[in-house]
């Protein structure tokens, strides 16, 4: 890939916004890093539905494996953050490989449902190991080592935010290698047409394999960083719920753009912690009332505000 | 006692907020902060800010509304003020057990909103979630809920006037062996707080001879007991015990009990939190005879839960009180003695705090000293109607003064 | 031999409930192609009013039931006309979202209303009774859910089978294009079906309340239940979403009786084989 100068221009813009952010809102570190976090587990669902297409509502399942292996691989093994983060996304990979082998044969509805019915299973498997993973309770004893033995977890939370941002950073890069690559253009390929791309002779069900483990990995990882920042591990991170929502602000950033994964996010939790900060009890209609408002008025997601806007203004 | 025990000692505190390699500017700006949100001894004549971090949307929005209901009552008899300090509640909604969240609001308050309490927490992994962090910044933090045991050994800064699941279980199976109940089969919910439920009934009933037939635990999700019923109607016992999680799950259950007419074939309904006030009206007639243990009841007669419950209906007039609104309000009594002990000095509010008594619209409560967990009196109780024919939990027994069993571990 | 039969009464009674809420969804996702997350919200609707109704202002429990299930038809097919028209169009993602932000809207709606606790529905005292059956006893209300069932699904197959409405639900759920082309007006029965499963929803809540409590959550809680049912079921068929209902309430039900301690797993682990093996779902139609 032929480093464009201009084509850098909106990883600038995060990084200059990450530097921003840690400088003006310099008490809500806690808050920005969950949303770093949750960016790094959307660029991985981005991979899946917005490039592969791959309809999923079970991406909790990587991401909850990711997480209590990291959490326990603190505990019984080692503390280190990086390795955690490895040991993370050996297990979330793991468990799309041996997933994704069954569901990536099916389509539509049908994979939709067993995409949730593995993360229902999972769930229930750490549920029913509590002396492994403390059940309801959760997982705790988690205590991180400093990053790479020099950056302490702090109270602030300024260790965690530049931690995440860099393993974001890192995972957005990587991304932008992977989509731009003959195995990523294979993805959109199959998205696209799935018979076009057997007739050119794309092995489509090892490659959507191939690209769900991927995601796996990395939607592992983005567990594993909760678990070292939270040090604790819930039941909570296998859930339905938390699997949709990614899909929302996915689709409300603009799929099959990885930069809308970002902006997804960040819209969507920002207007929740405001929402929810002002009316804790009724900000679910300011939530409804935003999806349906882009999903109407700006149907490609954030992404496409741009392109709307431009389509106006030549309309006038 | 879980594997995974560890409790975190109080020197750890402050340790990581040293050693700092960032620009001074921006260190003097956080150290400020860190000294108002940590400064000790130093009372200050102004705002004390409480943050109440509780389920507010989802399906446990209940407790969210009971709780803060409850500590507008408090307010409301006691005044906003205590001493020089004028004390404000802050709601955060941590939505279902999420510990991520829970830990990144308690973070927010503490660092943003400068709070010098904290409150709330419903389940026991977000409580758990802000352990390190109250640690390190010596915040005092009052469970308004989470019942497992362990919870109180993870930092020496909580406080929990609520209850844990032994607490009320082990005095349940005591009364059904005093009743001639020998034989019982325990149904409960399959997840932390039903086993510990299960655990704490067993444990006693064992001890004081009775025969467990049969344990059975049902999917957490489940709504539809039909099948354990059956199952429960084999056995033949004596009676059935069982906790399930408040909402549509205890709803289903006691249907299910009537529906198969279990109290007809004889067997006896035991049971803990599952006729609270804010179900026994979903539940209607059919709850009418359930035995339970519990620590509050709304009909428990005493001038203070009289004041209490009448402060309530005049503030909110659709308001039910039940288990939840009395520990948040006993956890908003505990502050305020916090606040006059020691002001904003955290440990000093901790220690000020141990082995304290007071009455509670509950009935005698006292913080045990080293627990930091309530010893009160559970009640035994059964569905009946008051006069004007509305639904009540009637004490008609009274196990004085029970410690957190759960930690005691007498059994 | 008595625990099969157990499993199969109360796994059938189960069922019916599942096949009441879901035909309706099964049915518009196979006519308008629409994944529609928000259907689960119309039973929470119908079983609001009738706490509402019913509770609240006093009226018996049939009264209170028609009305609530008139409301919600009456509600549905303005919204159909409204926000679904445009939906149909969009992509399967944005479907997702578009429902998804529905369903929100009517949680915080009824939670507004109605606050987020249990929201009972007092049924009328002779259907509190218990039944023989001889091998053992059934709540009166159950029988009479298994009989509802059984006649809505009686009722189904003679209006798709025996009416002109059935005639063109079944052209236009087979080929819009075609169907519309021959001078259907696809419209109306888009229209007129999307209300027809907004009712059969609501119905299927209201009776089924005594299995799935009704509360402002509802819609999420029990979303997964009804998906899979259409998705087991097959999309777009009635007989295969009565089957499917059928099939996972037995086998709910089996799963409680006999591995009660590994319920949930075993549970999801069939429906995953099932649907590995029958991707296309019971009735198998593309």
């Amino acid at each position: 890939m032929s480093p464009n100068p201009r084509r850098l221009v909106p990883d600038l813009v995060i990084l200059a916004a990450a530097v921003g952010l840690f400088f003006v809102f310099p008490y809500d570190l806690a808050f920005l890093t969950r949303i770093l976090i949750m960016v790094v587990f959307v660029l991985s669902l981005d991979l899946v539905l917005g490039y592969a297409g791959i309809a999923t509502l079970g991406h909790a399942a990587m991401y909850g494996t990711g997480a209590y292996a990291a959490g326990l691989f603190a505990i019984h093994v080692s503390a280190d953050p990086l390795l955690g983060l490895a040991a993370g996304a050996v297990a979330g990979a793991a468990i799309a490989a041996v997933s994704g082998l069954i569901m990536m044969r099916a389509h539509g509805l049908t994979l939709l449902m067993l995409s949730i019915a593995v993360a229902q299973v999972l769930q229930e498997v750490a549920n029913k190991a509590r002396p492994v993973t403390g059940g309801a309770d959760g997982l705790r004893g988690i205590r991180m080592e400093p990053v790479l033995g020099i950056w302490e977890f702090d109270f602030i939370g300024r260790t965690g935010y530049w931690y995440a941002f860099t393993v974001m950073a890192l995972v957005l890069v990587m991304l932008k290698v992977v989509v731009a690559s003959p195995f990523g253009l294979s993805a959109r390929g199959i998205h696209e047409s799935p018979a076009r791309m057997r007739a050119i002779g794309t092995p489509v069900y090892a490659r959507l394999v191939a690209i769900y483990t991927l995601a796996g990995g990395i939607a592992g990882v983005a567990g594993a960083l909760a678990a070292q920042v939270t040090s604790l591990v819930s039941l909570e991170v296998y859930s339905f719920e938390h699997s949709a929502e990614a899909v929302i602000m996915l689709v409300l950033g603009g799929t099959g753009r990885l930069y809308g994964a970002v902006l997804g996010v960040a819209l969507f939790m920002t207007v929740e912690h405001l929402a929810a900060a002002v009316d804790p009890f009724n900000w679910l209609f300011i939530i409804g009332a935003l999806v349906l408002g882009v999903v109407f008025f700006v149907p490609a997601g954030l992404m496409g505000v741009p392109g709307a806007l431009a389509r106006l203004g030549r309309g006038r | 006692m879980g594997p995974f025990a560890a409790t975190a000692p109080c020197t750890r505190a402050r340790h990581s907020l040293r050693g700092d390699t960032v620009k001074p500017i921006l260190h003097a700006c956080i150290a400020a902060v860190l000294a108002v949100a940590t400064t000790s001894g130093i009372a200050r004549a102004d705002e004390i800010k409480v943050g109440v971090i509780v389920p507010a949307s989802g399906p446990f929005a209940t407790y969210g509304k009971q709780f803060s209901e409850a500590i507008a009552a408090y307010q409301e008899i006691n005044g906003t003020t205590v001493g020089d300090h004028t004390i404000e509640f802050i709601y955060r909604d941590s939505g279902g057990p999420n510990p991520d969240q829970a830990r990144a609001l308690a973070q927010e308050l503490i660092i943003r909103e400068q709070v010098d309490y904290l409150g709330g927490f419903v389940f026991t992994p977000n409580a758990l979630a802000v352990a390190q962090l109250i640690e390190q910044s010596q915040t005092p933090t009052v469970i308004f809920n989470a019942a497992t045991s362990i919870i109180t050994e993870e930092s020496d800064f909580f406080v929990r006037p609520s209850f844990t699941l032994w607490q009320v279980s082990a005095p349940m199976a005591e009364w059904a062996l005093a009743n001639g109940i020998t034989t019982v089969v325990t149904a409960v919910s399959d997840y932390g707080p039903g086993i510990d439920a299960e655990t704490g009934f067993t444990a006693a009933f064992e001890a004081g001879g009775g025969t467990i037939a049969d344990s059975i635990r049902m999917p957490l999700a489940t709504t539809d007991f039909a099948p354990f019923m059956q199952r429960v109607r084999d056995e033949a016992p004596d009676a059935v015990f069982a906790f399930l999680p408040v909402g549509p799950t205890t709803f289903g259950f006691v249907k299910a009990y009537n529906e198969n007419d279990l109290r007809g074939a004889g067997i006896e309904f035991l049971g803990t939190g599952e006729t609270d006030e804010t179900t026994l009206e979903a539940l209607g007639d059919a709850a009418l005879g359930l035995t339970t243990a519990y620590h509050y009841s709304s009909a428990h007669e005493s001038p203070e839960n009289a004041l209490f419950l009448s402060t309530l209906a005049r503030l909110y007039p659709d308001a039910v009180a039940n288990f939840a609104s009395v520990q948040a309000y006993d956890g908003a009594h505990v502050i305020y003695e916090m606040v006059r002990a020691a002001g904003t000095d955290g440990p000093a509010a901790i220690e000020a705090v141990k082995g304290m008594s007071w009455m509670s619209p509950r009935g005698p409560v006292t913080i045990d000293p080293d627990t930091r967990h309530v010893t009160q009196n559970v009640y035994i109780r059964v569905v009946d109607k008051d006069e004007a024919g509305n639904l009540i939990n009637r004490e008609f027994e009274t196990v004085e003064q029970v410690p957190d069993l759960g930690l005691v571990n007498d059994y | 031999m008595g625990t099969i039969l157990n499993i199969l009464v109360d796994g059938v009674a189960y069922g019916m409930i599942l096949f009441m809420i879901s035909v309706g969804l099964s049915v518009t996702m196979g006519l308008m192609r629409v994944i529609n997350l928000a259907h689960g919200g119309f039973a929470m609707l119908g079983g609001a009013f009738v706490h509402y109704f019913g509770a609240v202002l006093g009226l018996p429990f049939v009264a209170a039931a028609a009305v609530a299930i008139a409301l919600v038809v009456l509600l549905s097919v303005p919204m159909e006309r409204v926000l679904y028209r445009s939906i149909y169009r969009m992509g399967e993602l944005q479907q997702v979202l578009a429902t998804i932000g529905i369903t929100f809207l009517m949680i915080a709606s009824v939670n507004l209303w109605l606050g987020s606790s249990l929201l009972p529905i007092r049924l009328p005292d002779s259907w509190t009774g218990i039944v023989d059956l001889g091998f053992r006893s059934l709540p009166m209300h159950r029988l009479i859910v298994i009989c509802v069932g059984l006649a809505i699904m009686a009722a189904l197959y003679l209006l798709v089978e025996g009416t002109r409405f059935g005639i063109r639900l079944r052209a236009a759920v087979d080929n819009r294009a075609t169907a519309s082309a021959l001078g259907i007006d696809t419209g109306r029965v888009f229209a007129l079906t999307f209300g027809l499963g907004a009712g059969l929803a609501a119905l299927g809540g209201i009776l089924g309340a005594e299995l799935l409590p009704i509360d402002a959550y509802y819609p999420l809680r029990y979303m997964v239940l009804f998906l899979i049912v259409v998705a087991v079921g097959g999309m777009g068929s009635i007989a295969g979403s009565f089957l499917a209902a059928l099939a996972l309430g037995i086998l709910q039900q089996a799963v409680l009786y006999l591995v009660p301690d590994f319920g949930t797993i075993f549970f999801f682990c069939c429906v995953i084989a099932l649907l590995a093996l029958r991707p296309q779902g019971l009735s198998g139609r593309v």
